[in-house]
């Protein structure tokens, strides 16, 4: 096999979606974490949504919002910026896949941090800036960087979300699942085991590694 | 130690992030390939009709597989498309309507058949629609008939056949008529009802089935009129229903519907076929 587009694919869109999926989970799983306010529950739901909803759901709305006609994709085609049936397509359905994953493993890390450490900084004279970078993330870095690598892992593995927003476009948006289920449409069995033989060595390997270094039990 | 790791694996990101960033700019320089979108029925006529016409045309194009209404969603909400074969002219007509398409482009191109498929491993053999019924026939393969016309075609010939409710509970629907094919290739499904245009495939072992117990599987393409590469476009389609085009696509059992132009006809300019 000589088309290593798909791996290279995949592997590009899925490093970006774990960026903004800490990004933006990071301090979601803190607020759930650390702060108890009206809604937290409704919110703590809505985050583990989309781990239990069938991907096509989620494929088909994401669609909804980001093609041509959508409300996100009109505004940012104004812009020049065309969303569905891209690469960036399939990076926000490898984040609207792995986000939930992620923030509930950084919010069990987060919440095995004595608050008495975060309290004895702040009398110390500490912001909250500084107690959360300097007290609290090393301390929970294990939950952090465990939560990390699954939302790595989880965005390497999407298929229906990606099929349905960015579309099976061979040298464009065809990323490893997606090539693999292509090959075995095809009968080319022998590109699609080896595909699959990489995706669960890359897999394995990830979650042995994290396991190792943080002891922490996925 | 935890700050460096921080700070070492922020800048990989920050650098796999440019390097990302920069080939979309070198896409985005030029044209980019033909991208065709074509019915999957096509599969194995274009992996011979595409290097023909790359190495005529110097054009480099990009081929995406599905069922018709897959693609033809898929169009809808804005896929970038380049020209769409689609197993049949009604969909085309869907996106005329919607003004989707450049209407002078439109062709037929090809009419299609059904054949019943088994695998030559299986032992099983199907030499009529009512063969289905029998009882080591546990599981019919078709292509979806709610967006795939060559399932829909399977549907109507069975109905015709009188076959229909009792084979239906032994349906499995493939998303498209190559994913049918493959459920029947790998012994997922004991006999399956394909485009005759993938009979051809490795292992299969086919049946006829007569053209008269289906409405025809008249094929029509057409160039997306947001397309930035109208011209490579049409001549793409005009390749295909050309002579050369039309050799292979006979080497895979596809007539020329009446009306779309073979010989003399293949001549005239894209676009000069009347509107149905």
């Amino acid at each position: 096999m000589s088309d290593w587009f798909p791996l290279r694919l995949s592997i590009g869109v899925s490093l970006l979606a774990t960026v903004i999926t800490v990004a933006t989970g990071l301090p979601l799983a803190w607020l759930l974490a650390r702060r108890r306010f009206p809604g937290r529950d409704l919110l703590d739901a809505a985050v583990v949504l989309p781990l239990v909803l069938p991907p096509t759901v989620l494929g088909y709305y994401l669609l909804v919002v980001i093609s041509r006609r959508g409300p996100l994709g009109s505004v940012l085609e104004t812009l020049g910026i065309d969303l569905a049936f891209t690469w960036r397509a399939a990076v926000i359905a490898a984040w609207v896949g792995s986000f939930g994953l992620f923030v509930k493993a950084a919010q069990a890390g987060l919440e095995l941090v004595d608050a008495r450490l975060e309290q004895a900084a702040r009398t110390l004279g500490r912001g909250e800036w500084d107690v959360f970078w300097r007290v609290t993330l090393p301390l929970a870095w294990r939950g952090v960087l465990a939560g990390t690598v699954l939302a790595f892992c989880r965005a390497l593995g999407d298929f229906g979300i990606t099929l349905m927003a960015a579309g099976n476009i061979p040298g464009l948006t065809q990323t490893m699942p997606l090539s693999i289920y292509d090959h075995v449409q095809a009968g080319r069995y022998a590109d699609a085991n080896q595909l699959s033989f990489i995706a669960i060595a890359l897999a394995a390997v990830l979650l042995l590694g994290v396991g190792r270094l943080t002891k922490f039990r996925l | 130690m935890l700050r460096s790791l921080c700070r070492n694996s922020v800048r990989a990101l920050a650098t796999a992030l440019v390097a990302l960033a920069a080939c979309e700019g070198a896409k985005r320089g030029v044209r980019g390939p033909l991208t065709v979108y074509a019915a999957s029925d096509l599969a194995l006529a274009f992996e011979e009709i595409v290097p023909l016409f790359q190495r005529a045309s110097g054009d480099s194009v990009r081929v995406v597989l599905g069922s018709t209404g897959n693609l033809t969603q898929q169009i809808e909400q804005g896929a970038p498309a380049d020209v769409f074969f689609a197993a049949n002219v009604s969909y085309i007509e869907q996106l005329r309507g919607k003004d989707l398409i450049a209407p002078e482009s439109q062709r037929l191109y090809a009419r299609g058949r059904i054949v019943l498929a088994t695998s030559e491993r299986s032992g099983i053999r199907v030499q009529s629609l009512t063969d289905l019924l029998k009882p080591e026939v546990r599981k019919v393969a078709i292509a979806n008939p709610a967006h795939a016309p060559y399932g829909l075609a399977a549907r109507e010939a069975m109905q015709a056949a009188g076959v229909w409710t009792q084979v239906e509970p032994k349906l499995v629907l493939g998303e498209n008529i190559r994913q049918a094919l493959q459920f029947v290739e790998s012994g997922a499904a004991d006999a399956g009802i394909i485009a005759l245009s993938l009979a051809q495939s490795p292992g299969i072992v086919t049946a006829p089935i007569a053209d008269s117990l289906h409405r025809p599987i008249d094929q029509a393409a057409a160039v997306i009129r947001s397309s930035q590469n109208a011209e490579a476009g049409a001549a793409f389609i005009a390749f295909v229903v050309g002579p050369e085009g039309q050799t292979i696509m006979m080497k895979y059992g596809f007539v020329l519907p009446a009306g779309a132009g073979m010989s003399s006809d293949s001549a005239r300019p894209a676009g000069a076929m009347p509107p149905p």
